[in-house]
């Protein structure tokens, strides 16, 4: 298990009722990270239209995970 | 008391010919001011003296303090006398205007020519106090009978520049840094308190005269792009919005007004900016922005702001500004949450396209409309949007550059994420998308009745999520595939029948028909209005 500090954005961050969260996980990457996430919380944007970047870096859901790294899910959002 | 005086050079010798201005934190002496003039070449001396009074708009005032931006208005009043004395050919002239507290009846401002003839004296004299009034950084603080105070001169009237009164407490300096002669024509606006960070100076206030914005969308993000924009002195500010204003706007919307509701916002905007700057450019576009009049408009600006409301506009607006290599400023929120990113005009940094390749339908994620927004959430993503605006104009430090800024309200948290430019992003960016789906094909139907859809032999998907289908089913025959499950595997579909989403209003089914039409799915619809427009 690994241990990763999520955040969440604007539809996820409703729809998981959180800003953040920290969990140990036995995902390897982040899109099963994601995958993990969206049964737990019922997510409904699906993974093809959300961004993720690690430490700070937009990134691919294919990234390999390190324990401690902080994963922020962005969904697009277009309100002004 | 020893006299204290600011200026820059120091009277000639009285025969010679002198021009001068000063400022005087001591009572002023019109008798010794006037033996600074003694010159036995003149025959007609003239003089003004502006004096303190007890009555400003209606209001007692018993004291007041004069504060100036003493380097620039030295200069300036340095200029003023020197113009009299050319323009009119007079040989004497000096100016002292007094800083500090003043009490009602004091000599605030002496003005002393002297010429060979009485009317070039009378006509310089006139000159110099009123150019001085008009251009010169130069503030009150009125102390009123009642308790009050306030400052005057330093902000703008409330007034349109045609309506004010030839009272001296209405005249606003100008600009010190600008020519006499331009400043008379101008108006009034006064940079002073921008111009006096050490960035943006003299030099600065240049460059945002020249420059030339267009916001796209005047609305919860535009409106307060648009007023710090021509607040600032931006020259040419364009916008496009085609909307009527809505009453539902004014929450966010803080320029309108409720009387104004049904009138095309860009007009609206574009008479409110003008009266608060008249030296700005103003150039509205009552029309919708796509790419087509993006790319009319495009070749006269230098930054484009982006303040749409939809994904839709975003992109086509980012793709006719990136590929004429113009800067664009994104902002969009949600909620209580912001995005902002800055694409840079040399077209070598990452584009909206990098991080987002395409554009995600509207509909899908939420608008202001749907999930709702607060007005001070929209204020603050609209101010970073004029802030790194006047940032990248003026070459300030700190820009967002190959970067997402995420803004949340709630923790009230900023993050800047590095986006990189995408290995396949070309100046133009090629990372649009092909040609996109026959846009004259209807997405949208409606029928007489949920009945006739089936029978006219329709599938119906309803892809409400299974808590709104517990609280009201689709009254007639329909599969439940919720939207995220969809969009995640269109094959759950039917392939040999025609297939009709259905949601509850209608957004989320025509957003997800046309990104599974971008997939190639062509026997797709989406229910017009959704349930609602059937119960
Ligand atoms: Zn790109």
């Amino acid at each position: 298990m690994t241990q990763i500090n999520v955040r969440y954005y604007a539809i996820l961050r409703e729809q998981a009722g959180m800003t953040h969260q920290s969990v140990d996980t036995p995902a390897h990457t982040a899109d099963a990270l994601f995958t993990e996430l969206s049964a737990a919380h019922g997510f409904t944007v699906p993974r093809n239209l959300m961004k993720v970047a690690i430490n700070g870096e937009f990134c691919d859901f294919s990234r390999v995970l390190n324990a401690h790294d902080e994963v922020v899910f962005i969904p697009p959002v277009a309100g002004g | 008391m020893p006299m204290t005086r600011w200026s820059s050079s120091r009277p000639l010798l009285v025969a010679d010919m002198t021009s001068f201005f000063g400022f005087s934190s001591q009572p002023l002496s019109p008798t010794d001011e006037t033996a600074f003039l003694a010159d036995p070449s003149c025959g007609g001396f003239a003089s003004f003296e502006g004096w303190v009074r007890d009555e400003n708009e209606g209001q007692r005032v018993n004291r007041l303090d004069y504060e100036a931006y003493v380097e620039l208005a030295v200069s300036e009043g340095e200029k003023i006398t020197a113009e009299a004395q050319r323009r009119f050919g007079v040989r004497q002239v000096r100016c002292i205007h007094r800083i500090g507290e003043l009490a009602i009846g004091d000599l605030a401002v002496w003005v002393g020519v002297a010429a060979p003839h009485r009317a070039e004296a009378f006509a310089a004299c006139r000159y110099v106090i009123d150019e001085i009034k008009h251009r010169l950084p130069i503030w009150k603080k009125e102390y009123y009978a009642s308790g009050d105070s306030g400052w005057v001169n330093c902000e703008r009237c409330a007034q349109p520049p045609e309506q004010h009164h030839e009272h001296h407490h209405h005249k606003h300096s100008d600009n010190p840094n600008h020519s006499g002669d331009t400043q008379g024509q101008s108006g009034a606006s006064d940079y002073s308190r921008q111009m006096r960070l050490p960035e943006v100076g003299a030099k600065g206030q240049a460059k945002l005269r020249s420059s030339r914005v267009l916001v796209v969308g005047a609305g919860g993000l535009g409106v307060p792009v648009l007023c710090y924009l021509a607040g600032a002195g931006i020259g040419t500010l364009g916008l496009i919005d085609h909307d009527e204003l809505e009453a539902s706007n004014l929450h966010r919307q803080t320029l309108y007004a409720i009387g104004d509701v049904g009138k095309p916002k860009a007009l609206l905007a574009a008479k409110h900016l003008r009266s608060l700057n008249p030296e700005v450019d103003v150039r509205p576009h009552v029309a919708k922005a796509d790419r087509s009049t993006i790319n009319d408009l495009i070749d006269d600006y230098d930054i484009v702001v982006d303040c749409a409301d939809n994904f839709a506009t975003t992109y086509a607006v980012h793709d006719a500004a990136r590929a004429k290599g113009k800067a664009i400023i994104l902002a969009s929120l949600y909620q209580y949450e912001g995005q902002l990113q800055v694409i840079q005009a040399n077209q070598l940094g990452s584009c909206l396209r990098c991080v987002w390749q395409h554009a995600t339908p509207d509909g899908i994620t939420g608008t202001c409309q749907t999930a709702g927004v607060l007005g001070p959430v929209v204020g603050v993503l609209a101010s970073l949007q004029a802030l790194e605006t006047i940032k990248l104009l003026l070459d300030l430090p700190g820009r967002l550059i190959d970067e997402v800024l995420l803004v949340d309200l709630v923790s009230l948290e900023m993050r800047r994420l590095k986006a990189l430019r995408h290995p396949t992003c070309e100046p133009t960016c090629t990372r649009l998308p092909t040609a996109p789906a026959d846009a004259a094909q209807a997405t949208e139907l409606s029928f007489a009745s949920l009945l006739e859809a089936s029978q006219a032999g329709f599938c119906l998907v309803d892809i409400r999520e299974p808590s709104e289908v517990a609280d009201y089913a689709c009254p007639v025959k329909s599969l439940v595939i919720p939207m995220g499950r969809l969009l995640q595997n269109p094959d759950a579909l039917p392939q040999e029948q025609k297939v009709l989403l259905l949601c509850a209003r209608g957004a989320r089914s025509k957003g997800t028909v046309q990104a599974l039409r971008e997939r190639g799915l062509s026997h797709v619809w989406s229910l017009l209005g959704g349930l609602d427009a059937y119960r």
